[in-house]
């Protein structure tokens, strides 16, 4: 058959490569993920009023358009400086709950429990949600399918859109809920906290059921101690909507905790001559180069991080897990990154909690959602939590609100050290010399940034499916050794 | 049998967004109701809200092969999608698997004999842009008349195909 490289039709995340250098005595020296970066961001949106910034930004991913929609919302709000009435905000909070119950949901079920449940040797070909079906049943394929269009619906319902919400406008959003859509939203709700709790029982019986799997999330391998990125709310709870920005570090204890237009104090970005992305780091500690630890300025923004920079979950349910996640895994600060696969779980309880919260909440149904802004515009800066991490939009305008200046830090770049370390420590750990690569080999390299739930469709540009993945290995003259693909 | 016409791709990304307006374009040489025209910057389940419902489907996106010359034009059937496609998320299904699920799960989902894709050669898909470049640009009209030859309409009313709008 004809072999057709269709790069360009892929529509979500870039096409990664990981090279992977030996040494003279052909271990792994060092490995790194490549992927290109879309150019020209910050010259597109100069010129165009920011009011436009919520309905273009969506744009620029596939994968969590919402997120960008709400950052940019916030960011207009601040540059405004119009303060959004009570119920816009929870109109906002409920669309962006909704989002996550579905961003994670298929996160967990498309690519982490194909992983544990059919194991990380089964062949690539039976190792994705429909071989999980074929194991476990399709009643879960239905769950999966029913629970994400449930809280796709919702988005929909209060975004104006499903795939590219409008209803955040700056000052709001564009509509109220009547108490039918309420009560509807509420139903769904309780379904999805019922999802939530299914999850999370899945995870304890497939996973932590199995010594082998628990064993492996708390190896060596997987295990990188660094700084922990995340939002919480005025008691320092995990927020993804709204809050200040809290940093631990290694310990556990607190670093820093600043507001949105705090960001450029606190956060530098590190360039290498490999890549066009650039690395953030915490300016206070300094770039030392690809490690962690106390010393140095990566950090990681994930659901891990954010389970370690809160001190709790502000919902019943997902408060237990939280608690039972720490039990189990050793105390907080986690360090393991594939705990990030149950932390997700966590939050997704937690976003199904707190949505049924917000439908249920007398104020919801307010007309008020929307102040009109009259101030003159200038600058502003806003920050939600990303599925992937802490979303950063920031706007300088002139007095009639047009861009003159955009500066955008997306979940999974802050990421994208702490991925190349992961990515590093199980090459090392599963690459030797002598020993013929296997597929499963492969995955469990692939399974160290899998964890962090990388998108790179911010970043960069592509299409549906699994990752197509290239491994080049590269001797210490820079020589390829061997080239690994899959699904290319 | 319900059909759709589905421009994937990026409208601020250059050429990215090439399927978008050329469904634009057909959609506009079409009398309302006939046909579903539908576009999407996404994939994975998320194509499949779009999919559903439909037993019929033609996706247009753009598309790089090595060599290849911006502008040229490729039908590609599933077979192909199946084969070759980058099916290219980490944090979805392809669009292959995606239908699977689907159809397993019992949903309305074009098979694969009425599952096509019109795939236009592309240029620059890295930088943001609204426009798409000479020879992509320049390929559009070509790749709408494509399509209106594949749907069932009135020949009368297909007198403007090829103009964007």
């Amino acid at each position: 058959m004809e072999k057709i490289s269709i790069d360009p039709i892929t529509r979500l995340e870039g096409h990664g490569r990981i090279d992977i250098f030996l040494d003279d005595g052909g271990e792994v020296a060092n490995a790194y993920l490549v992927i290109p970066e879309l150019r020209g961001f910050e010259k597109f949106a100069e010129g165009r009023p920011v009011e436009e910034m919520p309905r273009i930004t969506p744009r620029i991913c596939g994968v969590c358009p919402e997120a960008h929609h709400i950052a940019s919302a916030k960011a207009c709000d601040a540059v405004y400086h119009v303060e959004v009435p009570t119920a816009g905000k929870k109109l906002r909070e409920l669309l962006y709950s909704a989002f996550y119950v579905a961003d994670h949901t298929v996160h967990f079920y498309i690519l982490a429990a194909p992983d544990f449940v059919l194991g990380p040797d089964a062949p690539p070909a039976e190792r994705n949600i429909l071989g999980l079906i074929h194991k476990v049943g399709l009643d879960i394929g239905g769950k999966v399918i029913a629970s994400r269009g449930k809280a796709m619906d919702i988005v929909g319902m209060l975004g104006g859109k499903t795939i590219h919400p409008v209803g955040a406008l700056p000052g709001g959003v564009s509509k109220a809920i009547d108490e039918e859509e309420r009560a509807q939203i509420e139903a769904w709700g309780h379904d999805l906290v019922d999802f939530g709790l299914f999850s999370l029982q899945l995870f304890k019986d497939a996973v932590l059921g199995n010594q082998a799997y628990l064993d492996m999330i708390l190896s060596d391998t997987y295990t990188t101690p660094m700084y922990y990125m995340g939002l919480v709310d005025e008691d320092n709870k995990v927020n993804f909507y709204d809050g200040k920005v809290r940093v631990v570090d290694p310990e556990g204890n607190e670093f820093v905790k600043y507001r949105p237009e705090e960001y450029l104090d606190v956060v530098a970005e590190h360039v290498e001559p490999w890549t066009y992305l650039k690395f953030p780091y915490l300016k206070k500690v300094g770039w030392k180069g690809f490690v962690t630890g106390q010393d140095s300025g990566i950090y990681q923004a994930t659901p891990l991080s954010r389970l370690n920079a809160a001190d709790g979950m502000a919902t019943p349910g997902a408060q237990e897990a939280f608690e039972a996640f720490y039990e189990t895994l050793g105390g907080k600060p986690v360090h393991g990154t594939l705990a990030t696969h149950w932390a997700r779980l966590i939050e997704l309880l937690y976003a199904a909690e707190r949505l049924v919260e917000l439908a249920t909440d007398p104020g919801i149904t307010d007309p008020h959602v929307r102040n009109i802004p009259t101030a003159t515009p200038d600058e502003g800066v806003g920050i939600v939590e990303a599925p992937r991490g802490t979303l950063t939009h920031h706007f300088v305008t002139d007095e009639r609100g047009i861009v003159k200046k955009a500066n955008l830090i997306v979940g999974t770049t802050n990421n994208y050290a702490p991925i190349s370390i992961s990515i590093k420590k199980a090459a090392q750990a599963f690459i030797h010399k002598g020993q013929g690569i296997t597929e499963g080999m492969l995955n469990r390299v692939e399974m160290a940034f899998r964890s962090y739930d990388p998108c790179f469709g911010c970043a960069t540009h592509t299409l549906p499916g699994q990752m197509p993945l290239e491994v080049r290995i590269l001797d210490t003259s820079g020589e390829l050794v061997d080239v690994l693909r899959q699904n290319m | 049998m319900r059909t759709l016409v589905l421009g994937l791709g990026n409208p601020i990304l250059t050429d990215d967004g090439v399927g978008i307006r050329v469904v634009r374009a057909a959609r506009g040489c079409c009398q309302p109701g006939e046909v579903g025209f539908a576009e999407a910057s996404v994939g994975g389940l998320r194509l499949l809200d779009v999919l559903e419902g439909y037993e019929r489907v033609i996706i247009v996106d753009a598309i790089r092969t090595p060599g290849g010359k911006p502008g040229d034009i490729f039908w590609l059937s599933s077979s192909q999608l199946y084969a070759s496609l980058h099916s290219g998320s980490s944090h979805d299904l392809s669009l292959a698997g995606a239908l699977s699920l689907g159809r397993g799960l019992g949903m309305t989902l074009p098979d694969d004999d009425h599952l096509r894709i019109l795939a236009i050669e592309v240029e620059d898909v890295l930088t943001f842009g609204e426009e798409c470049t000479a020879a992509v640009a320049a390929a559009i009209p070509q790749a709408v008349q494509a399509i209106l030859s594949e749907l069932p309409l009135d020949p009368s009313i297909l007198s403007d195909h090829g103009r964007e709008r």
